[in-house]
């Protein structure tokens, strides 16, 4: 089995999809670095401008912050879920403060979770079908199905190989899509960031944000969590793809019909968000990094939970509906 | 008896309500080269995918040396290389890469096994180029030693001339010839090309709408059981075979004497011929040619 | 080559996948907050020890940020700041329940809690700066949907501010209520929102008319074209000198020019 896999490895290895996609990692990375750095120059100008003094001063503006929070955590008046928060807030801006960091000053460990944010829905799930769209099609397409399924080795041990292998490069695609988004970014940057401290553990109570249960973590643990998270969502996406490799015999089409998914459901979210049914699509579901920051309200009743849940099932069918249909398919190429 | 290297048992299959292969039975035994001859639609290559299990029969049994594909495919196929509709290679690999990635599929393979299979074909010089530049002819060779690497007993070939040129084809026949009588591999060659069954198998299969049509062995399908002579007077000899051995012979527009004879007498006749004072040039059997038995057998009028 | 890496990559990603699942099970966690349960969070009124003093001139400040006085300098805001107008012996107490980031909504809640109550009641005059995070809030992606979203935010805003005013009166007919109108600390940007910025006061002083003791103040015609000594650094919050400008509004308004 173990040799399978390695067959498998070394195939998708050899077909050169790593670097196209380190290749398409880079250029998306540099651009948006640039784009932040180049967006961060033009505030800290407009702050100079407007207030006048010549150098942007956020160090007095955060202390002055501060000196507020301590004063209002004193106030008897203020309500005890509001506590919570704004001891946060205070320990947040005390890390800055004794730091020397300004807090709106990009950095690369910002940058790499900012960057797996934006491109859960689309970007990650669209480099994952470029890795995996022709594992099982491509084989059909180039007549190799007949080779491999023509060994003294079972259907689904075949299947299996090409799913282990699809999941060890998975991993690693994430891997090195952090460590490029953390790489890149700290050459503009030129700041780490990662133990910087981050709150997160929102939820959402009856439509609310609540925030009782948010806590401090460093950036560093931060970051893990939220790439733990994409790559739940690439595990999701990369049996889904195998599924379709495997209905539709041609690399193109599977490529098609998951792009066509993947957009036409971000389609279905905007306009049809009222709709109970959507929130049980796949597409739907896939932001799952919104969940830690707290920052989105999705449609209601979705949660972690829902999310996981819910994709976790659409992998699951996915790979049973695969494993079935490749162990009694007829293979006439 | 020994058990037959495959036996196949009253197998169906069908495709879309239509029945590509119609209830054929038919056995292949050691060191036997078999020839599945047949016009394109015939349903060879159905016949052909169901024996090395890429499609199911819809009914019917095959087995392997032994062993039912349906229900043990994996001992079955471990007796069993296949080309299946030209070669299948991964044309960014090496040829060697291609051959070590299959190879890593069969415990039994080892890498002097994977080397013994190349210079078989004899790619030694060519084999680590990647196969996309290589020509159809060496995609062919390739094809084969991945056939052979895990030392199959039995060698199932699905036309595989297509696409090459002559010489290609010329040495393509030489290779499997050479291997039936070295290794005792038994081959199974499915073809529409009637030449290259004459001259690489003992048997053959002819194949027609999805039936076996004829099945035998080659020399003895051909044979007409007919002697020709040439002789400086065929008229004499017409009379002479007529008389003395009651036979009815007919003289042909080349003047050849042809008769129905068994070939026991032949010498006797012979004697009485030259006795007789005809100059005897030549005495041959009359083989009808494979084409003509194939183009009788298969007179299709109607595609169905 | 591909041999020789292979156990590399193998044992990566193996490692990897344990720490991506390990991560996945502790970001669940995280989001479901451990054990902690809303309903079992400690009662707010056992953090209130000192009771309101019933003094005659008594100010109650409600609201967010603006009523609790971020960006002024420490221990002043709006309610200090009128105070130290009209009474310069510093008799009149000023209490100040404002939550900084409050929405409408959140100061319906807060009125309505009982511990509150006493408060609200010994008020002679209640300050409410309201609105302001309920309007910045708003998520739009284009005309359209902004005029959706702002008639429901807008809709809210309403039921809340006058569900907080008729619970004052239930628990104090006779307080003077003054509400703070919104100003535009962004007049650059998009002149939709500004118009939607008029539209909100205009609804705010309706509710102001329907109660015969209840004042709008209004910020932004004062504001509009001093932006740059009105606002804090944080160009979104008054200075002192704005905070001092809205005081003054309101002592004029309440009590005229003696």
């Amino acid at each position: 089995m173990l040799n399978l896999i390695r067959n498998e490895v070394t195939k998708l290895l050899l077909k050169k999809k790593l670097i196209l996609i380190i290749g398409l990692l880079i250029i998306f990375i540099t651009l948006l670095s640039y784009g932040q750095q180049y967006t961060y120059e033009k505030n800290i100008d407009r702050f100079e401008n407007l207030s006048g003094a010549g150098t942007y001063d956020w160090k007095s503006l955060a202390s002055q912050r501060l000196n507020d929070l301590e004063k209002r955590l004193d106030s008897p008046y203020i309500p005890a879920d509001g506590i919570a928060s704004i001891e946060i807030e205070i320990k947040q801006l005390r890390y800055f403060i004794d730091n020397d960091i300004n807090p709106i000053t990009p950095s690369a460990a910002k940058f790499s979770v900012d960057f797996v944010e934006q491109g859960i829905s689309l970007l990650i799930p669209l480099i994952i079908v470029i890795l995996a769209a022709d594992l099982v099609s491509g084989e059909f397409s180039t007549g190799t199905i007949k080779v491999l399924l023509t060994r003294a080795v079972p259907r689904w041990k075949i299947l299996l190989s090409k799913l282990i292998a699809l999941l060890l490069m998975t991993t690693l695609v994430v891997l090195i899509m952090g460590l490029l988004a953390t790489l890149i970014s700290y050459l503009f940057f030129g700041q780490w960031g990662f133990d910087e401290p981050v709150a997160t553990g929102f939820r959402l109570i009856d439509g609310q944000l609540n925030a009782d249960a948010v806590i401090l973590v460093s950036r560093f643990e931060y970051t893990i969590l939220i790439y733990s998270l994409t790559w739940y969502v690439a595990i999701v996406i990369a049996a889904l793809t195998l599924l379709i490799s495997i209905i539709v015999d041609n690399t193109v089409s599977a490529i098609g019909v998951l792009m066509a998914a993947l957009i036409g459901g971000q389609f279905l979210q905007f306009f049809l968000s009222d709709w109970p049914i959507v929130k049980f699509f796949f597409v739907t579901n896939l932001d799952l990094t919104r969940y830690l920051t707290g920052s989105y309200q999705p449609i209601p009743g979705m949660s972690l939970n829902f999310s996981i849940i819910t994709l976790g099932i659409w992998g699951l069918l996915a790979l049973l509906l695969g494993f079935q249909i490749f162990s009694r398919k007829d293979v006439l190429v | 008896m020994e058990t037959p290297v495959l036996k196949v048992t009253n197998l169906s299959k069908t495709i879309k309500k239509k029945e590509i292969i119609k209830d054929i039975s038919f056995q292949l035994n050691k060191g036997e080269v078999l020839g599945f001859l047949g016009p394109n639609g015939a349903g060879k290559s159905t016949t052909l995918r169901m024996l090395v299990g890429l499609s199911r029969p819809s009914a019917g049994t095959i087995s392997i040396c032994g062993h039912g594909i349906g229900d043990d495919f994996v001992q079955a196929m471990s007796h069993v290389g296949c080309i299946i509709e030209g070669p299948d290679l991964y044309e960014y690999l090496s040829g060697y890469k291609n051959l070590e990635l299959l190879g890593a599929m069969s415990p039994q393979v080892t890498r002097a096994a994977i080397d013994e299979a190349i210079a078989l074909v004899g790619m030694e010089k060519r084999i680590h180029d990647k196969v996309s530049i290589y020509s159809m002819g060496m995609k062919q060779r390739i094809g084969l030693a991945q056939a052979l690497i895990h030392q199959p007993d039995l060698l199932i070939l699905d036309e595989p001339t297509n696409g090459l040129d002559p010489q290609g084809i010329h040495e393509f026949r030489e290779i499997v010839k050479s291997l039936a009588k070295d290794t005792g591999i038994s081959v199974l060659i499915s073809s529409h090309l009637i030449s290259e069954v004459q001259l690489m198998c003992d048997r053959v299969c002819i194949i027609n709408q999805g039936i076996i049509v004829r099945d035998g062995a080659v020399t003895e399908m051909l044979s007409t059981g007919e002697i020709v002579w040439v002789l400086n007077n065929p008229y004499h000899g017409q009379k002479i075979l007529s008389e003395q051995f009651q036979l009815d012979a007919r003289i042909t527009a080349q003047n050849e004497l042809i008769a129905a004879t068994d070939l026991e007498i032949l010498p006797i006749i012979n004697a009485a011929l030259i006795s007789s004072g005809l100059e005897l040039k030549t005495v041959t059997t009359k083989n009808t040619t494979l084409e003509e038995l194939f183009l009788s057998l298969t007179n299709q009028k109607t595609i169905q | 080559m591909i041999k020789k890496i292979w156990p590399l990559i193998l044992i990566v990603s193996v490692a990897l996948i344990l720490v991506f699942v390990t991560g996945l099970i502790i970001a669940i966690a995280i989001t479901n907050g451990g054990d902690k349960n809303p309903e079992t969070l400690p009662n707010p009124a056992e953090t209130i020890e000192t009771e309101p003093v019933s003094a005659a001139n008594s100010i109650l400040v409600l609201g967010d940020s603006i009523g609790f006085g971020v960006g002024d300098e420490p221990d002043k805001g709006i309610g200090k700041r009128y105070a130290a107008l009209i009474d310069p012996d510093n008799t009149i107490t000023v209490a100040n329940l404002s939550v900084s980031g409050a929405i409408s909504a959140d100061l319906a809640a807060l009125v309505a809690a009982p511990e509150n109550a006493a408060f609200i009641s010994a008020a002679d005059l209640v300050i409410i700066s309201i609105g302001g995070n309920d309007l910045s809030r708003l998520q739009y992606q284009d005309a359209l949907s902004l005029d959706v979203t702002f008639q429901e935010t807008l809709n809210r805003y309403q039921e809340s501010l006058e569900a907080t005013i008729s619970r004052i009166r239930a628990l104090n007919p006779e307080a003077q209520i003054a509400l703070i109108g919104l100003y535009n600390p962004y007049p650059d940007q998009d002149p939709q929102k500004s118009q939607k910025l008029f539209e909100w006061n205009y609804q705010t002083q309706l509710i102001a008319a329907a109660d015969n003791k209840t004042a709008y103040i209004p910020t932004d015609e004062a504001f509009k074209y001093h932006l740059q000594t009105y606002l804090a650094t944080d160009q979104f919050h008054p200075s002192s000198i704005g905070y001092q400008v809205i005081a003054e509004t309101l002592d004029r308004i309440l009590n005229g020019i003696d």
